[in-house]
């Protein structure tokens, strides 16, 4: 049941990462646009208990890390995915009012987004990575943060529909 | 699964934590294996980023065009059926134009400066994972590319090769915001450093407070010892404003680059620099309102304007 549950999540992820670095990063859109991938993950652990969400954020974070245009040390995307994926399940998982809310679990997903940006950032930082202006970053973050909110409604029943057909929770939305 | 077990949860997410610290240690102490686990993801990547240049480069600037054909929908679907499949082959053609001029201007400026130089096609730009502004290109180690290798476009200066793997190769743009490059002013002997911003602005801060630099001024970069990572002659960019702080301890400008670093579709990396430094063969012919090349012709036969010469 372990075994099938991790092979098809990692497929999933697998296959995500590969369409982002190929295909959905060709796409220019203002503000920076949106990494499908980081929001699948967020959403994905949004939806988990806490130990599945750090579960996820690491197996996430490892592929991110392993990008090729990645510039930062491997592990740092590991470790922020971690932190952002457990935070999220543990916030959604013990507050009865987030769940089953669609509309603040989008906002959540949003919220989160921008957070596990910023904590990339600042660990950048921290390492010594020459990360660029402040308006510039900004510009990012805020980009990101919006572009969720857009995507986020579209993408919410599909993620949790397949979340469902693998975990077989309960939860609907 | 029943939420609750604290102290299973809590040991679990302490041992991922202190794996990725782990990893972050390894990576910065420099351990090959973690090189080796970024190149074998770069091997599995390039295919399908290749597939995914090729069938989007055409298709990317058909939805832009798409939004224009909304109002006689009803009537006209047969009509516009028809329309769409012979936009998009004159959108196909139209990017093949565009890879033609580029590669054309690209040949011309290496050409003038006897650069010896491998074409590539840029197969993706940027990444989500990160911060920093770069291309991948589809010639690598297979092409006898080795690191910091200049690479430029029929414009100028593109970037510098960072990464190089079996097939294709990482190139860090000039816009990046760790880029730097020593550049000299054409036709005087002062020199300086051009910093990338993260936009097509960089800035340039002169080595002398006594200099006199003036809006216009063309930049060439200054060469490197060995020609790594830069070859000298290469035209950088444009000085758009000049900052007059009087008691700076070094004059600085801003400076718009030459190349379009957001539309590249060719470019070509200079493996082996001229003998003599082409000095300042390479400055672009006077009266250049944007910097485009003489090329720009053969790249619009028809009234519409091509995609080198919108911003």
């Amino acid at each position: 049941m372990l075994t099938r549950r991790l092979l098809l999540t990692s497929t999933i992820f697998f296959t995500l990462f590969i369409l982002q670095e190929s295909l959905f990063s060709q796409v220019r859109l203002p503000l920076g646009g949106f990494s499908l991938f980081l929001i699948f993950t967020i959403c994905w652990s949004a939806l988990s208990t806490p130990e599945v969400g750090a579960l996820t954020g690491f197996g996430a974070g490892l592929l991110l890390d392993l990008a090729p245009a990645n510039d930062g040390p491997i592990g740092q995307w590991t470790l922020v995915l971690i932190v952002t994926g457990y935070g999220i399940a543990f916030l959604r998982y013990g507050d009865d009012s987030l769940r089953g809310n669609p509309f603040s679990l989008v906002v959540l997903v949003a919220v989160g987004v921008v957070v596990t940006l910023g904590i990339y950032l600042t660990t950048g930082v921290l390492l010594g990575l020459d990360l660029g202006t402040g308006f510039q970053l900004m510009k990012i973050l805020i980009g990101n943060g919006i572009w969720t909110l857009v995507v986020a409604p579209f993408l919410l029943p599909l993620i949790s529909r397949l979340h469902r057909a693998i975990f077989e929770t309960r939860e609907t939305l | 699964m029943r939420y609750g077990g604290d102290n299973r949860s809590r040991l679990l997410l302490v041992i991922l934590i202190v794996t990725s610290l782990f990893l972050i240690t390894l990576d910065l102490r420099g351990v090959q294996v973690m090189q080796g686990a970024r190149n074998g993801a770069q091997t599995v990547l390039s295919p399908f980023q290749r597939g995914a240049s090729f069938v989007f480069t055409p298709v990317g600037n058909f939805f832009s065009d798409v939004a224009h054909l909304g109002r006689t929908r009803s009537k006209l679907k047969a009509l516009e059926d028809e329309n769409a499949v012979l936009r998009e082959r004159i959108l196909t053609r139209r990017s093949v134009d565009t890879e033609i001029g580029q590669l054309k201007s690209v040949l011309n400026l290496a050409g003038k400066a006897s650069y010896k130089i491998v074409n590539a096609r840029v197969i993706a730009q940027g990444s989500s994972a990160t911060f920093t502004q770069t291309i991948i290109i589809d010639a690598g180690a297979n092409m006898k590319i080795t690191r910091d290798m200049t690479v430029i476009s029929g414009e100028g200066l593109v970037g510098v090769v960072k990464e190089v793997y079996p097939t294709t190769s990482l190139v860090m743009l000039s816009s990046d915001p760790s880029f730097r490059v020593g550049v000299r002013i054409a036709h005087s002997e002062q020199i300086g450093i051009l910093s990338g911003q993260g936009t097509n602005h960089a800035v340039l801060q002169l080595l002398d407070s006594q200099s006199n630099v003036k809006v216009g001024d063309v930049l060439l970069a200054r060469g490197s010892e060995g020609d790594k990572p830069f070859v000298p002659g290469v035209p950088v960019g444009q000085v758009t404003y000049v900052a007059d702080a009087a008691g700076a301890v070094s004059a600085t400008a801003e400076v718009k680059f030459f190349a379009h670093l957001s539309s590249l579709r060719i470019v070509a990396v200079v493996v082996k620099a001229p003998d003599a430094d082409p000095r300042d063969a390479l400055v672009p012919p006077k009266p250049m309102p944007t910097p485009t090349p003489t090329v720009t012709v053969y790249v619009t036969p028809s009234a519409s304007p091509s995609p080198t010469t919108k911003k």
